[in-house]
């Protein structure tokens, strides 16, 4: 059994360093001279092993019964917003700028946060553990790389007036061209070049493959506008995330639609009120739906990134904070209770809970 | 269930979300779903004229059946449709769909305002304007809300593209006066990803499963029939709703057709009481219950002290059915047998023991590390 682990998914981790790039907030150097941005979820951003390389593009599959692809979003782009990173969005809806109404605002550092251990539980007790110290100073490390946001709070007006916003709505055309021109021009802005970055941009581009779309019957029109994305982002400094509901599609195209993500991440509805399920899993009522992370993006490596659990739990600390955890499976005697902490602590078995 | 549908069609959708749309699948194997829209009306009908609902109109667009077929349907449930009725309005897409008939010829005075003749199916556009000007027309063009139901999307989709389709749709359930819209639709006859389609615009998603299986052609033709009849007006009908935080309820119950109508009822509790026992026991790695084999093998087990004082022979089963007979010969004994230390040739109570060594030659000249090889 793993043991129970605040900091990382696995008792061994690579210790990539914490320190944020100087000149640029909001991105942080990787392994093998990539860079990450932020995904706008912390614990996100930890399975990932740091966030979303640059110059990838990031698909996420939707379960047309839930609606949870709509917060990553969500985060994406407030994350982008709140380093000043210029963003392009791009949705099946007539009114895309109606969308930035819904984006959250980044949790203020006075307000509880739900990651951080409680330092009170130690004074009353005096517990003698020699440990505190270490994750003290984690707690501490100032993060201009990535926010908590509080999804019940709208973001702020400074965030939005005066940023780089472009929203383009995908029901304009009959095909896709438009919305490749918005691509083409917004990525020309963010060259890769050998020496420093300049600054980073972030695409994000909603329900691709929308039934209300023109386009959609096009089936080859749609991959090769996601291919010509793909190699423009490899030339580029910005990440897009792309989200498509895969039943959608005829069989082939999902597949080859899949195959094109350097990380490909999709989502699954919970059945509400499910006994077998309440008893097999701690605090089901509080999850609101499931993350399956199928691949993991490597750039300038062959190295692939085994992650030790694939399926995590999607819910919301205090009604508020996105959090996402590995499946605790209940203790054997089926009485529910939080047997394992609270912390975000993962716990074995969760193999066999592969969803 | 059918109940909560009705429900949710009933109360329609908050103020500034989409309406709740509804999609009834059926199959060829199970081709009620014009009986399960038949049920819908006739409850939102009665809701509306008793006041209970919070639309107070319904607009019935009927493309597989002629609209005299709905008026008489709900004049057997009780409920009269005249040319005065403010509360109904039925466009007439199934007579003339493709505007083939000469207007001057027909004559239909008789519901003129009740019933409207659509002609241009394939122009949806047009359509939606007369599903809005037909509804305004029942509750005005203020802020009461009235329900819209299509009799079945398949001719819909025969005429018009997808895109179109899913546009009208959504266009129906954002605006501002509809409460909810519910369609019919037979997945046999559409590819996977037109229901799927559909499925994603709608909140909520019925479906019809036949009681038995259909089959490939492979079982016996005959015995295929008579249980084809026995059990055609019977099944299962799924609903799946979709919650407003991400979950997804799912709820199943029985079906039956017969004259009237079809009617609901709940699962037959066979199943779930096979269910209850199964919940009993806990879920454990290891196996807490004897099969059948393994509890008349125990019961035959002797425990070594049991019948000592007996008198009689002591045969202590050890699960070799050579010794049941209870005659075993004694010669041919392998060494494995002896190590067991089991009373076997019927002697009470004596262990019998040969050792291996026995079987040499005393004195021999051999010398037993002859074999190792330095």
């Amino acid at each position: 059994m793993a043991a129970p682990n605040v900091r990382s998914i696995s008792s061994f981790s690579r210790n990539i360093s914490v320190v944020s790039s100087p000149q640029i907030p909001g991105l942080k150097s990787g392994p093998n001279g990539t860079a990450f941005i932020s995904s706008g979820i912390r614990d996100l951003d930890r399975i990932l092993g740091g966030g979303y390389p640059l110059g990838s593009l990031v698909m996420v599959m939707e379960d047309p019964e839930a609606p949870h692809h709509m917060d990553l979003l969500r985060t994406f782009m407030s994350q982008g917003l709140v380093n000043n990173q210029p963003l392009l969005y791009a949705s099946p809806s007539k009114d895309p700028k109606g969308f930035l109404g819904t984006l959250p605002h980044p949790a203020s550092s006075k307000e509880d946060k739900p990651t951080a251990p409680d330092p009170d539980q130690g004074e009353s007790l005096r517990i003698a553990w020699q440990y505190r110290k270490y994750l003290e100073n984690q707690k501490n490390a100032i993060d201009d790389y990535s926010n908590d946001f509080d999804m019940r709070k709208p973001l702020e007006r400074q965030f939005l007036s005066g940023r780089p916003i472009d929203c383009v709505s995908l029901l304009d055309s009959s095909d896709l061209s438009i919305a490749q021109n918005h691509c083409a021009t917004f990525l020309s802005k963010f060259p890769r070049n050998s020496s420093n970055i300049a600054s980073i941009g972030r695409i994000a581009i909603q329900s691709f493959c929308s039934p209300l779309c023109e386009y959609s019957e096009k089936e080859s029109d749609m991959l090769s506008f996601i291919r010509l994305l793909k190699s423009m982002l490899m030339v580029s400094n910005a990440v897009a995330i792309v989200t498509f509901p895969p039943s959608l599609l005829s069989p082939s195209s999902s597949k080859r639609l899949q195959h094109m993500a350097d990380t490909l991440l999709s989502i699954k509805a919970i059945p509400d009120g499910d006994k077998e399920l309440e008893k097999l899993l701690t605090g089901y009522k509080d999850i609101n739906g499931f993350l399956n992370i199928h691949k993991v993006a490597r750039i300038n490596t062959q190295v692939p990134v085994i992650l030790e659990a694939k399926t995590f739990s999607m819910s919301l600390k205090k009604r508020r904070f996105l959090a996402l955890e590995c499946l605790n499976q209940a203790p054997v005697d089926g009485s529910s209770g939080t047997s394992y902490g609270t912390s975000g602590s993962c716990s074995s078995k969760s193999g066999a809970l592969d969803f | 269930m059918a109940e909560s549908i009705f429900r949710k069609l009933r109360d329609g959708g908050e103020e500034g979300e989409l309406a709740p749309a509804l999609t009834i699948e059926e199959t060829v194997a199970s081709p009620f779903g014009l009986d399960v829209s038949g049920y819908l009306l006739t409850n939102l009908s009665s809701s509306i004229l008793a006041g209970k609902s919070t639309s107070q109109g319904l607009v019935l667009i009927t493309f597989s059946r002629s609209p005299s077929f709905y008026m008489q349907l709900l004049k057997q449930k009780g409920i009269v449709v005249s040319s005065s009725s403010k509360w109904i309005r039925i466009l007439d897409c199934y007579t003339d769909p493709l505007g083939w008939i000469d207007q001057s010829s027909t004559s239909f005075s008789e519901g003129s305002s009740l019933i409207k003749l659509h002609k241009c199916v394939s122009d949806l556009k047009k359509l939606f304007s007369s599903i809005i000007e037909a509804g305004r027309d029942l509750v005005g063009a203020g802020k009461t809300r009235f329900c819209v139901a299509i009799d079945s999307v398949n001719e819909l989709l025969r005429r018009s593209s997808m895109p179109l389709v899913s546009g009208l749709l959504t266009d129906l359930r954002s605006h501002a006066q509809i409460s909810s819209v519910f369609w019919s639709l037979n997945t046999d006859l559409h590819q996977e990803k037109v229901t799927n389609a559909l499925e994603y615009i709608s909140t909520m998603k019925a479906n019809l499963e036949p009681l038995c299986p259909s089959s490939d052609g492979q079982r016996n033709a005959l015995e295929n029939l008579f249980l084809v009849h026995q059990d055609f007006g019977k099944g299962r009908f799924h609903v799946r709703f979709k919650l407003r935080k991400g979950r997804v309820r799912v709820m199943s119950e029985e079906y039956h057709v017969d004259q009237s109508g079809i009617v609901f009822s709940p699962i037959s509790s066979v199943d779930t009481v096979i269910a209850a026992t199964k919940s009993l026991l806990p879920k454990v790695q290891f196996n807490l219950q004897l099969s059948e084999k393994e509890r008349v093998e125990k019961e035959k087990v002797v425990l070594p002290f049991e019948h000592q004082d007996d008198g009689k022979s002591n045969e202590i089963y050890d699960g070799r059915r050579s010794l049941v007979d209870g005659k075993i010969e004694t010669t041919p004994l392998s060494s494995m047998e002896l190590q067991t230390d089991v009373v076997s040739s019927g002697k009470g109570g004596e262990i019998i023991y040969f050792r291996d060594s026995d079987d040499e030659h005393p004195d021999s000249d051999e010398d037993p590390d002859d074999d190792l090889d330095i």
